[in-house]
């Protein structure tokens, strides 16, 4: 177990069928500590299915899945969420109808007693929202705000400092950029890059390379629900990882085009 | 935590527009629309005939705004976690019509509590229709409602029941206090503030919205949205439970057609009152105040001597007109 302590999560051999389709066959994927991993695949490739079970969205049908030190059977995304796993899924991060401040405690509200009932802590859930929206760079007049008239960037800057808030210990981040200007993309990069250096795993999500290679330490590939292989990033260009990715050529072993060149 | 303010640099520049912001802040809040066709239709009315206003006339439609005003409540607190119940009118009658057989049998009070057991566990069957079989609730809901007014048809066999049992409920719920004023109408105004409280400043409200604004990141951010419908479910049914034995005590008789097509009235009012179709948006004192319109209404074209038929036209265009009210005051929402 000591030598485990590198790593933060290790999934082993999960596999995850929807009736006929086998979305992962067999696929080991670990994450290490204060790495950030992008995850790469085209549409279908199963990637969403892998996060989705490490966030307790979904039941592996087969594997193991051990994070910090310890096996888990992540039954829940409130159990994911207890254990330091956030998730910023897909297009779906946030609730347009609610304010800013719900949102941000969506799940994990604070409360206060008054008697025999417990109310939610109004005042704290303002002043904390508004910290956070001011820490990643957010300009809205107030955290009653509803979040419809916000961004696609700003809710998933609002999104990643909600993890940050709560302490995660692993980041995962659904397509963080799809949709977003190339303005609005270089600070969900650099709010990434801060989230690592503040101690937490990332797990970066996308179909496209050259989105994440700026951050990445490792890529994993998926390909038709199989892992095909592993790049550290080393000096790879993109386009060698993205040569992989189209292609589907297997990757033999961990490619490391550091020790290569 | 740390509590640096982020926020003091923003502060100043707005300074001056502060009166502006209240008025915003006003204008944002969701019963806003249905506070102001509140005040139109009773400016209306009294203008009209000045008795209207008259403690009491007021008392005689809170007396139905209250009984729907109940139901309405339960059914703003369902569609805000995004469902529909459309059974609550018969869970209404059939409330007051087991509650008038219990009390007969044994007493006022365990016949009110047995009845709002019944009435729990139809919402728990139709939430569980809904979680599991995934039909739509309106579907899942007309059914039951058909089902249990049919249950009720058929027990009765379409006869009318009196009530012959103690006084100790009816006091309670429906006894002239002072003038025309009835405990129901205390009663609604603490299961409002109740509902208000539970929906606005509790976690379980707060999973409430969103549960019926984007399902699937409450679901992702650990709510268990599963068991807030069928709770919500449960609820809307022991509001219309209550407002079912609510308004028999006061009638003291049940028909097997007691109280049809109140469920649309409810709907009617939850959405004049402010709250979204589509679910995740809603106000407990809207829904209320929607219910109180609908009973002003009722009361008020009979005062200015419109015969009653008018009703049902003049519900249908405010309907319409606060619907439209509504959206335009959220368009930064919806
Ligand atoms: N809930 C589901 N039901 C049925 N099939 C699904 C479901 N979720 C994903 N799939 C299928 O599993 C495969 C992998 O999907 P996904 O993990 O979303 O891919 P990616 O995120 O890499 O685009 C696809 O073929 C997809 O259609
Ligand atoms: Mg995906």
């Amino acid at each position: 177990m000591a030598q485990n302590q590198d790593f933060l999560v290790k999934m082993k051999n999960i596999s995850k069928s929807f009736g006929a389709v086998k979305a992962l066959k067999n696929v080991d994927f670990h994450v290490k500590r204060n790495e950030i991993v992008g995850l790469l695949g085209d549409n279908g490739a199963g990637k969403s299915t892998l996060i989705k079970i490490l966030c307790g969205v979904l039941q592996p049908d087969e594997g193991e899945i051990f994070f910090d030190g310890e096996r888990l059977d992540i039954k829940s995304p409130r159990e994911a969420r207890n254990k330091g796993i956030e998730t910023v899924h897909q297009d779906l991060s946030l609730v347009d109808t609610m304010q800013i401040d719900r949102n941000m405690f969506l799940g994990k509200e604070p409360t206060k007693k008054i008697g025999p009932f417990r109310f939610l802590d109004k005042k704290r859930m303002r002043q904390e929202s508004s910290r956070v929206v001011g820490d990643v760079g957010i300009k809205v007049r107030d955290p009653d705000e509803f979040v419809a008239i916000l961004s696609g960037g700003e809710r998933q800057a609002i999104s990643i400092g909600r993890s940050v808030y709560f302490d995660a210990k692993l980041l995962i981040l659904d397509e963080p950029l799809r949709a977003l200007s190339v303005k609005e993309q270089k600070n969900v990069l650099q709010h990434v890059k801060d989230v690592r250096d503040g101690g937490t795993s990332v797990i970066f999500i996308s179909h496209n390379v050259y989105h994440a290679h700026e951050v990445t330490d490792r890529y994993v590939i998926l390909n038709n629900g199989f892992k095909q292989g592993e790049i550290l990033k080393g000096d790879c260009p993109p386009e060698t990882v993205s040569e992989y990715v189209a292609t589907g050529e297997e990757v033999d072993e961990v490619l490391d085009c550091s020790i290569e060149l | 935590m740390g509590s640096n303010k982020g926020d003091s640099k923003n502060n100043n520049k707005e300074q001056p527009e502060l009166k502006e912001k209240l008025l915003d802040k006003i204008k944002k809040q969701p019963e806003f629309g249905v506070v102001i066709v509140f005040i139109l239709i009773t400016t209306f009315f009294t203008i009209l005939n000045p008795a209207f206003i008259r403690l009491n006339n007021i008392a005689g439609f809170l007396t139905r705004g209250a009984e729907l005003g109940i139901m309405a409540v339960g059914i703003a607190f369902l569609m805000i976690a995004g469902e529909f119940d459309l059974s609550v009118s018969s869970v209404y009658a059939f409330s007051g019509f087991l509650f008038i057989v219990i009390a007969e049998q044994i007493h006022s009070i365990p016949a009110f509590f047995l009845a709002l057991v019944v009435a729990a566990f139809i919402g728990f069957i139709n939430g569980n229709i809904v979680i599991r079989t995934k039909i739509p609730s309106f579907i899942a809901t007309l059914g039951s409602m058909w089902a249990v007014r049919g249950l009720l048809l058929g027990i009765t066999g379409g006869t009318s029941v009196a009530y012959t049992g103690d006084e100790f409920m009816p006091n309670i719920l429906v006894r002239y206090f002072y003038r025309n004023f009835r405990p129901s109408h205390i009663w609604f105004i603490i299961i409002v503030i109740f509902m208000s409280v539970l929906l606005k400043q509790t976690r379980y409200g707060n999973w409430v919205f969103a549960t019926g604004g984007k399902i699937e990141v409450a679901r992702s951010l650990g709510v268990s949205v599963n068991k807030v419908k069928v709770i919500n479910f449960i609820l809307c049914a022991v509001l219309a439970g209550i407002a079912g034995i609510i308004a028999i005590t006061r009638f003291r008789v049940a028909s097997a057609a007691f109280g049809r097509m109140m469920e649309l009235e409810a709907i009617a009012s939850a959405v004049i009152g402010g709250t979204l179709m589509t679910g995740g948006y809603g106000t407990i004192i809207g829904a209320a105040l929607g219910a109180v319109i609908m009973s002003m209404l009722r009361s008020g074209l009979v005062m200015v001597g419109a015969p009653s038929y008018w009703y049902n036209a003049f519900v249908g265009v405010i309907l319409i007109v606060a619907a439209i009210v509504n959206l335009k005051l959220m368009k930064d929402i919806a």
